[in-house]
């Protein structure tokens, strides 16, 4: 399994996803998990978690590291272009120019310089290209002796990984899509990370995608065949939780996640605007960071509407938990969200819901209240509505808690399993 | 000599408009009047039109022996007269027949007994005057909204001067008893109580285009076949539905009004059968036993309860709300205003909030124009608050008004 993100070193829902999947995976199927960087603390039965950032001569045979490296892309890649998967910075990174059958060897990357390259303590960082392409070529000579059945690979980052251990091992490739260049860059995206998603779900055998929605996507904006794609919608782990009252004499409404355009902040603005026409007494608490964070602020400063947002930043897991706890509604506008699993956290501590019909969690959360993401008014006649009616909010907690019951990772990996069967 | 007696229930509720947070201090009218007008001639057209045609030829077609009844809401009645009086009229030729029977219900279709006693015998006397005006008619007999029915309500009923209540036949109360036979609530005997025979009710009204059913088709002589078994056990064969069934719930094409118009003769081929109405029943024979019912129950669903209306808090917290307002709401004593507010007591709006079933995408779904349970709470709740604030805002209390200013 070819994984990036994984705790404690995540940005986001990929290493939830990631972690939650191979823990229920692990009793029934025997996993060798690589991702670029694993703390030593976490461990499962049948289950072997190799971290390039501590990764060891003996595991990486690294006197015979040989590898070519094969132009994947269909489209060439001689522009410039920015490649910022979560516009975490503004930079613009010219990619390297790469000689497509470049002979590398033990002695271009030794080891430490491979361990360093994965501690930089940025989970996609700026040079994120050239860490994809070490990626490969190590993945590639991890691989290289066999002994497994079936290459699982999680979102773009890896799938030049999962491309080239196909190639070389000639075993099935199972893509797993947690989120397209399409959500991130938005549904008009053709730029190079797309062309990646395209060619590797092209040549892939079978995919994952964690929504119904997402599936959607694939098949509109990647022409992909919907036969070889399979809904398998991430779960979340039981894990009961208290509510904190607040002290507040206003209501909480928060958001949660990066402030980029695929978040919708343009869309929780328009509605913090149109719910405080209504209801005075309420607060958004927007936790997160992002490419648009500056222009969300000034926006809501010049529509004088600085007084209605507590701006939070980014939050630790501890601090989401404790404003979860005491939050009255979630919102989440996202323009296109995959999955959205923020959502089925704020509804384990009992927050009801408002969600973009754009969404995954939308598909598992039926106790949830939904509106295209440009539908302002519906957002905020929905919001207006739980934190106006007491019986409501109450309701909508308790009916989406149950249904939280039915979105499990033991249920996701059944799931897996079965797909994994048919390649056996 | 046993009796068919056919009974069909007609109503249309006022839907409320999408009212919005942003509508509330703004907009006072909540109807949806297109949507009402849009309902209400679809299903006159496919249903009440081609059913009353249908029935209207078989009463003239037997010289009158053919009988039937319906209970018409006040609501439905209303929308008639403002959009469709040809329905309204179609309905007064059938009751020009002498062999039709218009009973009494809430005017509203309201759970009104379940919250204000005064309300329900309100909304019973304002129905009571229109089916008098609408149908020179005085109805003996009572049916309450979605059949709900307990012991209490029949004595209630019968305080009021009714003479005979339709309620469901529960096998629970009945035990090894016939439905087919009158009833007495315990310790009064001056209310008889017509049981559903829901067995056969169903057959017509639920099963009758179900191609998985072993009946499957249903033809008019076996139906009779089935009616007639209760020769020797049975005095009154109470067959009580939705009108809706007939063109709406079962197409044209399932062949149910060919159906229906073949039922009255076959019926008649056994001598000893006739039709009768539901006053000509409770005046034909005599009570056979004690219906002893505690709990309150209806026709709905399987439960048979009032958990289509009251089953979650929702509902509940809307109920309460709304009945919460009365006193307000009467004291102004502006008939629009109680008028608008007693539309808000429609079960409908109520059964809409539903979430029993809701994940199976079932027959609630079917009746109701929101997306889901809570739309249309929220909905109903915004309208609410919107009242309230006519209330506060227009019908300021005198000795308010005198204080502000004093």
């Amino acid at each position: 399994m070819l994984g990036w993100e994984f705790p404690p070193f995540f940005s986001g829902g990929l290493g939830v996803a990631t972690y939650g999947m191979v823990k229920a995976l692990s009793p029934k199927v025997n996993i060798k998990l690589i991702v670029p960087n694993a703390s030593q603390g976490i461990s499962f039965s049948n289950m072997n978690i190799i971290g390039l950032n501590s990764i060891s001569a003996e595991q990486l045979s690294i006197e015979s590291l040989k590898f070519s490296y094969v132009n994947y892309t269909s489209e060439q890649h001689t522009l410039p272009l920015t490649l910022s998967t979560y516009h975490h910075k503004n930079e613009e990174i010219l990619r390297n120019q790469l000689d497509p059958y470049e002979e590398v060897t033990a002695i271009e990357r030794n080891l430490n310089s491979i361990r360093s390259a994965f501690s930089d303590g940025h989970v996609y960082g700026p040079d994120i290209v050239s860490k994809i392409e070490l990626y490969a070529r190590l993945v590639s000579q991890l691989a290289s002796n066999g002994g497994f059945d079936i290459i699982h690979a999680h979102d773009w980052i890896t799938f030049p990984a999962g491309l080239e251990v196909k190639r070389a091992s000639n075993k099935p490739l199972l893509l797993h899509i947690h989120s397209l260049e399409t959500d991130r860059a938005g549904e008009g995206a053709r730029n190079e990370i797309y062309h990646l998603e395209k060619d590797a779900m092209m040549a892939a055998d079978a995919i994952f995608s964690v929504s119904q929605f997402t599936k959607d996507q694939i098949i509109k904006h990647y022409g992909i065949s919907p036969d070889k794609i399979h809904v398998v919608h991430n779960g979340i782990d039981p894990c009961p939780k208290t509510r904190v009252p607040h002290k507040l004499r206003d209501k909480l409404v928060v958001f949660l996640g990066r402030i980029t355009h695929q978040k919708g902040p343009e869309f929780l603005l328009e509605t913090v605007e149109k719910v405080t026409r209504v209801f005075q007494r309420v607060k958004f608490v927007v936790a997160g960071t992002g490419d648009q964070f500056a222009h969300l602020l000034e926006t809501s400063a010049y529509k004088k509407l600085g007084s209605k947002f507590i701006f939070a930043g980014f939050l630790t897991k501890a601090r989401v938990e404790d404003l979860l706890s005491t939050a009255d509604v979630y919102f989440m506008p996202s323009v296109s969200e995959p999955f959205g699993l923020t959502a089925l956290e704020a509804v384990q501590h009992y927050v009801p819901a408002v969600l973009s019909s754009q969404s995954g969690a939308a598909e598992v959360l039926r106790a949830s209240l939904k509106a295209d993401f440009w539908d302002t008014d519906r957002y905020a006649n929905y919001i207006y509505a739980l934190l106006k009616y007491e019986a409501l909010n109450q309701t909508l907690s308790g009916d989406a808690y149950q249904e939280l019951n039915q979105v499990t990772w033991v249920q996701a990996a059944e799931k897996i399993i079965n797909v994994y069967q048919k390649f056996k | 000599m046993p009796s068919v007696c056919f009974y069909f229930q007609v109503h249309q509720p006022f839907r409320l408009k999408p009212y919005d947070c942003f509508k509330i201090g703004h907009d006072h009218a909540y109807e949806d009047e297109t949507k009402n007008r849009e309902i209400l001639s679809r299903v006159s057209t496919k249903c009440y039109l081609p059913a009353n045609e249908t029935l209207l030829r078989q009463i003239d077609k037997h010289h009158g022996k053919f009988k039937i009844a319906y209970s018409i809401s006040g609501t439905a009645l209303e929308q008639m007269e403002k959009y469709r009086p040809d329905v309204l009229r179609s309905f007064q030729k059938l009751a020009d027949t002498g062999s039709v029977e218009f009973l009494s219900e809430t005017y509203h279709h309201s759970l009104s007994f379940l919250f204000s006693k005064e309300e329900f015998i309100r909304q019973v006397g304002l129905h009571r005057q229109k089916i008098e005006e609408l149908f020179q008619q005085s109805p003996e007999v009572f049916r309450n909204t979605e059949f709900v029915y307990n012991n209490e309500i029949a004595n209630f009923i019968s305080a009021l001067g009714y003479k005979g209540i339709l309620c469901e036949g529960l096998e629970h109360i009945l035990g090894y008893r016939s439905p087919n036979f009158l009833y007495h609530p315990p310790g009064n005997e001056n209310i008889k109580s017509l049981l559903k025979n829901y067995k056969l009710s169903d057959d017509i009204a639920f099963r009758f285009s179900n191609k998985e059913w072993s009946e499957w088709p249903l033809t008019a002589s076996k139906f009779a076949r089935w009616v007639h078994q209760a020769a020797g056990n049975g005095e009154t064969i109470n067959l009580f539905m939705d009108y809706e069934t007939f063109g709406e719930h079962q197409w044209p094409e399932t062949g149910i009004f060919d159906f229906l118009s073949h039922v009255p003769a076959e019926i008649f081929k056994h001598p000893d059968f006739d039709f009768k109405t539901p006053s000509e029943v409770i005046h034909a024979y005599p009570s056979r036993g004690v219906y002893d019912v505690h709990n309150l129950s209806s026709w709905a669903d399987i439960e048979r309860d009032l958990s289509a209306w009251l089953g979650n808090s929702l509902q509940h917290d809307a109920m309460e709300r709304i009945y919460g307002m009365e006193r307000e709401v009467k004291e102004t004593g502006d008939e629009r205003l109680i008028d608008t507010w007693a539309k808000l007591l429609t079960s409908d709006h109520f059964y809409y909030m539903c979430t029993k079933y809701w994940n199976d995408g079932d027959v609630h779904k079917y009746f109701s124009h929101y997306n889901t349970p809570y739309d249309a709470y929220i909905n109903f709740m915004n309208v609410l608050t919107d009242l309230e604030h006519v209330l506060e805002v227009n019908f300021e209390k005198p000795e308010h008004a005198l204080a502000a200013h004093s």
